[in-house]
C-alpha cells in the first residue's frame, strides 16, 4: 500500500538505471569550437558530388517523402516516389505515412529516417505553426528539405522551398464554382477540416472572399469544420446538415476530402436540389461529376508535388544547386473540374508539372 | 489526526490490502521494476543490434529521451489521480488548457520563457484544484467529473485561439525556447568536461518532478494521506484524514503536472497550440499502469512510470528504425506489449512458486492475485 517496503528495490533500481544510462549516453569532452547544432553531422549527411546542371549523379540522395498520416490525398506520392527513384537515378527512396497526424510521431519518424541514411526529405507538416522547428533541425544537420502539399504557418519558411497548393486560392476556385453553380443567388455552406489549423483558417478566408465578391446576393451559412476525422464523422455532420437546413441551401462546398465524399453521398441520397462542389479527384467524386451529382471538384496537384519534389531535393543534396532564395514559396496548382472536362483535366494539370519544374529552374543557382 | 492513529490505520490498510509486494526473501528479479528495466534493456539491445542506427545519438537517443521524459511527466499526472484511486480524463486538455494560458502570456504580455512556465503551472494546478473541488463537494464519480471537464475544455480552448490568434497557435517563441528544444547535456560543462549529447535539457524536467513527486509520497506525510485516501476513503476518513482536501490537492498536482507536460510538448515541437495534450491520455495511464501504480489507488510507482514510459517509447521507436508501415506498426506494438506484461506475469507466478516451495506456511492465497486490485 506504501512505498516503504519497496524502498530498497526503489534504490536498487535507482542505480541500475543511473549506471544504464551513464553506459548509454557517456559524457563527452568540449571540443575547442563546439556548437550545439550547428553543421553537417554524424553518418546520415552524405552527398557531396558536383557536376552540371542537369542531375548528374542521384546515387547518394536517398530521398523520404513524409505525409503527416494516412491521407488518400498522398496515396500518389508512394507510387511518384519510385518515379522519382527510376528517373533521377536515387540511391533510395521511401515514403512514410506512420506520423499519425501528430507533430510529436512525425518528428520521431522524420529523425528514424535521418538516422537511417535519409538525407533529403520531403515534408507535409502536420502543424504548420511547428513545421518550421523540424525544419530548422533538419537543415542544421545538412538535410535537403522541401515543405511539399503545406507550406508552414505565417511569413516564415525555414525549408529549402514549398511547394503546396494555394489553399486559399483553391478554396476561393471551390467557392466560385460553387456560386457559379447555384446561379449567383442563394445561401452556401462550407464544409471543411480542423479549425484550429492555419490551412483550415486560410480555407475559410478563401470561401469567405469568394461570397463578399457577390454583394450580399450570395450568403454562408456558418462554416461547419472538424468533420474531415473520417467518413463516418462526415456523413453524420452532412446528414445534420440536410435534416435541419437541407431546404434553405443552394450550394454545399467542401474544401475536406471526407466531407467532400460525404457530401456528394448525402445530397445525392436526399435528392434535394442542392449544388455540391467538392475537392481533390476520388474515383467516388469524378463519378459523381459525370453522373451530375457533384457540380465541380476542385483537384491539386499531388504528382507534382512529389515528381517535381524529389527532382528539386535530389539537385538540392546532391550539392549540385543552391535555392537562390531559400524558402520560396510556389503553388502547385489547383484545377476546377467540371463534367465538361472531367475526362482532359489531367493534361492540365500534368502541363502545370512540367511549368513547375521550369519555374524552379529559375529559382536555382548550379555549377 | 496525531500521527500514532495514522500510523495504526496504516498497518491495519497494509494488512487488508488484496495488493501484495513480494514478500520477503523473494529474489530481486521478481520486482516488477526490475523486470521493466530489463524488458528496456533487452529490447533497446536487440532494436539496436537489428538497426544499429539505434544507438545514434543526435537522431535517435536525444528524441527518445525527449519523449521518454514528456510522457513520464505525463504519466506522472496521471499518477497523482491515481493514487487516490481516481481518473483525470482532462489530463491532455489540462495541458492545453495551462498552456493557452502560457502562450497569452507571451504573445501578449511580452513574459519570459521561466515566468510563462510559472503561469501555466499556475493555472495548470487551478483547472486541477477546481476538478478535484467539484469532485470532493458533489461526489460525483472522478471519470465523469473530468469526462465533463475535457468536453469543456474541448469547446473552450479552440474559441479562444480563434480569436486570439491568426493560425490557431501562439507562435511567439520567448528567448530560451529554441535552446531548450536542441540543447543536450553536453552544452553543459564542468571545465572541459560536459555531459552526453545524447540527454536532452528538457529531460531535467522530469527528473525534477519524478524527485518531486517521489519526495512527496515516499517521504512526507501529505503523500501517506494520499495514499491512505485511494486505499479507502473510509478508513482515512476515520483516521482523521481530511480526505475532501487530499483529493482536491491530488487533482491540484495532477494539473500542474499536465501543465508541465504540455510545456515539455510545446518546446520540443515549437510552438503553443490548441491541440495541444490530445494524444496524452492513453499515454498518461500506460506509464503508470505498466509501472505498477494500481488503477484502485493506494500504490505508486515513480520508477516504474519511467519505466511504463520508456518500454512503450522504446517499442514504439525500435519499430519505425525497423520500417515497420502504418497497417501492421499498432499490431506489433500492442503484441511487444502482450508478451512483456506475459513475461511479468510468469515471472511473479515462477517467483510466487519458489516462495511457496521454501516457506511454510504458505503465503495467503491472494499473494498471487491480481496486481490491478479488485477494490
Amino acid at each position: 500500500m506504501t512505498l516503504a517496503p519497496a524502498g530498497a528495490a526503489l534504490r536498487r533500481t535507482a542505480l541500475c538505471l543511473a549506471a544504464v544510462a551513464l553506459v548509454a549516453t557517456g559524457c563527452t569532452t568540449k571540443p575547442a569550437d563546439s556548437t550545439s547544432d550547428g553543421g553537417p553531422k554524424d553518418d546520415a549527411s552524405t552527398g557531396s558530388s558536383s557536376g552540371p546542371v542537369t542531375l548528374k549523379d542521384g546515387s547518394q540522395v536517398k530521398l523520404a517523402l513524409i505525409p503527416g498520416g494516412a491521407h488518400p490525398y498522398f496515396q500518389p506520392w508512394k507510387a511518384t516516389a519510385e518515379v522519382d527513384k527510376a528517373d533521377f537515378k536515387l540511391g533510395d527512396v521511401t515514403f512514410n505515412e506512420t506520423g499519425e497526424w501528430d507533430q510529436g510521431k512525425q518528428n520521431n519518424v522524420i529523425n528514424s529516417l535521418a538516422a537511417q541514411g535519409y538525407n533529403a526529405f520531403g515534408i507535409f507538416g502536420v502543424s504548420p505553426t511547428d513545421i518550421n522547428s523540424t525544419f530548422e533541425d533538419l537543415k542544421a544537420k545538412g538535410f535537403a528539405v522541401g515543405s511539399l502539399a503545406s507550406c508552414p504557418a505565417g511569413d516564415t519558411n525555414s525549408a529549402d522551398f514549398c511547394l503546396s497548393t494555394d489553399v486559399e486560392a483553391a478554396a476561393y476556385k471551390a467557392a466560385k464554382a460553387t456560386i457559379e453553380a447555384i446561379g449567383g443567388e442563394g445561401a452556401i455552406v462550407h464544409l471543411t477540416g480542423n479549425n484550429v489549423d492555419s490551412n483550415t483558417q486560410r480555407r475559410i478566408a478563401g470561401v469567405k472572399k469568394a461570397v463578399a465578391e457577390t454583394n450580399g446576393k450570395v450568403t454562408e451559412l456558418p462554416v461547419i469544420t472538424d468533420i474531415d476525422k473520417d467518413l463516418s464523422t462526415a456523413q453524420k455532420a452532412v446528414a445534420d446538415l440536410l435534416a435541419s437546413k437541407g431546404k434553405d441551401i443552394k450550394g454545399i462546398v467542401t474544401t475536406a476530402y471526407n466531407p467532400a465524399v460525404a457530401a456528394a453521398d448525402g445530397v445525392a441520397s436526399s435528392k434535394l436540389p442542392i449544388k455540391v462542389v467538392a475537392i481533390d479527384d476520388d474515383a467516388k467524386i469524378l463519378s459523381g461529376i459525370k453522373s451530375g451529382g457533384v457540380a465541380a471538384t476542385v483537384t491539386q496537384n499531388p504528382v507534382g508535388q512529389a515528381y517535381v519534389g524529389g527532382w528539386l531535393l535530389a539537385l538540392l543534396q546532391s550539392k549540385q544547386c543552391t535555392m537562390k532564395t531559400p524558402g520560396v514559396v510556389v503553388d502547385s496548382g489547383s484545377f476546377v473540374v467540371t463534367k465538361d472536362n472531367v475526362d482532359t483535366y489531367d493534361d492540365e494539370r500534368k502541363a502545370k508539372t512540367k511549368e513547375l519544374e521550369t519555374e524552379f529552374a529559375k529559382q536555382l543557382s548550379c555549377q | 489526526m496525531s500521527a500514532p492513529v495514522s500510523s495504526t490505520a496504516t498497518e491495519a490498510l497494509r494488512e487488508d490490502t488484496p495488493v501484495e509486494k513480494p514478500p520477503r526473501g523473494t529474489p530481486w528479479w521478481a520486482n516488477q521494476r526490475v523486470g521493466l528495466l530489463l524488458l528496456v534493456v533487452l529490447l533497446s539491445a536487440l532494436f539496436g543490434v537489428l538497426r544499429p542506427a539505434f544507438f545514434n545519438q543526435q537522431l535517435v537517443v536525444f528524441p527518445l529521451l525527449r519523449d521518454i521524459a514528456m510522457f513520464t511527466v505525463v504519466g506522472l499526472a496521471q499518477l497523482c489521480v491515481l493514487s487516490i484511486g481516481h481518473m483525470n480524463l482532462a489530463v491532455g486538455r489540462m495541458a492545453a488548457f495551462s498552456m493557452m494560458i502560457t502562450g497569452i502570456s507571451y504573445d501578449l504580455w511580452h513574459f519570459t520563457l521561466y515566468s510563462g512556465l510559472l503561469v501555466g503551472l499556475v493555472a495548470g494546478t487551478a483547472i486541477g484544484a477546481l476538478a478535484g473541488w467539484v469532485i470532493a463537494r458533489t461526489g460525483v464519480n472522478s471519470f465523469v467529473v473530468t469526462l465533463a471537464l475535457d468536453f469543456l475544455l474541448l469547446g473552450m480552448i479552440p474559441l479562444v485561439y480563434t480569436s486570439l490568434t491568426e493560425n490557431a497557435a501562439f507562435v511567439t517563441k520567448p528567448p530560451g525556447m529554441r535552446e531548450l528544444r536542441n540543447f543536450s547535456l553536453a552544452d553543459v560543462c564542468i571545465g572541459n568536461v560536459c555531459g552526453s549529447p545524447a540527454v536532452p535539457q528538457l529531460a531535467i524536467f522530469a527528473v525534477i518532478a519524478m524527485a518531486v513527486v517521489g519526495w512527496i509520497y515516499a517521504r512526507t506525510r501529505l503523500g501517506r494521506e494520499l495514499l491512505m485516501t485511494g486505499s479507502s476513503v473510509r478508513a482515512a476518513e476515520l483516521s482523521g484524514i481530511p480526505t475532501a482536501r487530499r483529493v482536491i490537492i491530488a487533482h491540484a498536482m495532477s494539473g500542474c503536472l499536465a501543465a508541465l507536460a504540455g510545456f515539455m510538448l510545446a518546446v520540443s515541437t515549437g510552438s503553443i497550440k490548441a491541440t495541444i495534450g490530445e494524444e496524452f491520455m492513453l499515454p498518461s495511464f500506460l506509464g503508470p499502469i505498466l509501472g505498477g501504480t494500481l488503477l484502485a489507488g493506494g500504490f505508486v510507482s515513480i520508477w516504474g512510470t519511467l519505466l511504463g514510459t520508456a518500454l512503450t517509447t522504446v517499442i514504439r521507436k525500435g519499430l519505425d528504425l525497423l520500417g515497420v508501415g502504418l497497417e501492421s506498426l499498432n499490431i506489433y506494438l500492442g503484441l511487444i506489449l502482450l508478451a512483456a506484461l506475459s513475461t511479468d506475469r510468469i515471472r511473479t507466478l515462477l517467483s510466487d512458486r519458489q516462495a511457496v516451495a521454501s516457506s511454510s506456511p504458505p503465503p495467503p492465497p491472494k499473494a498471487a492475485g491480481s496486481q490491478e486490485g479488485e477494490r
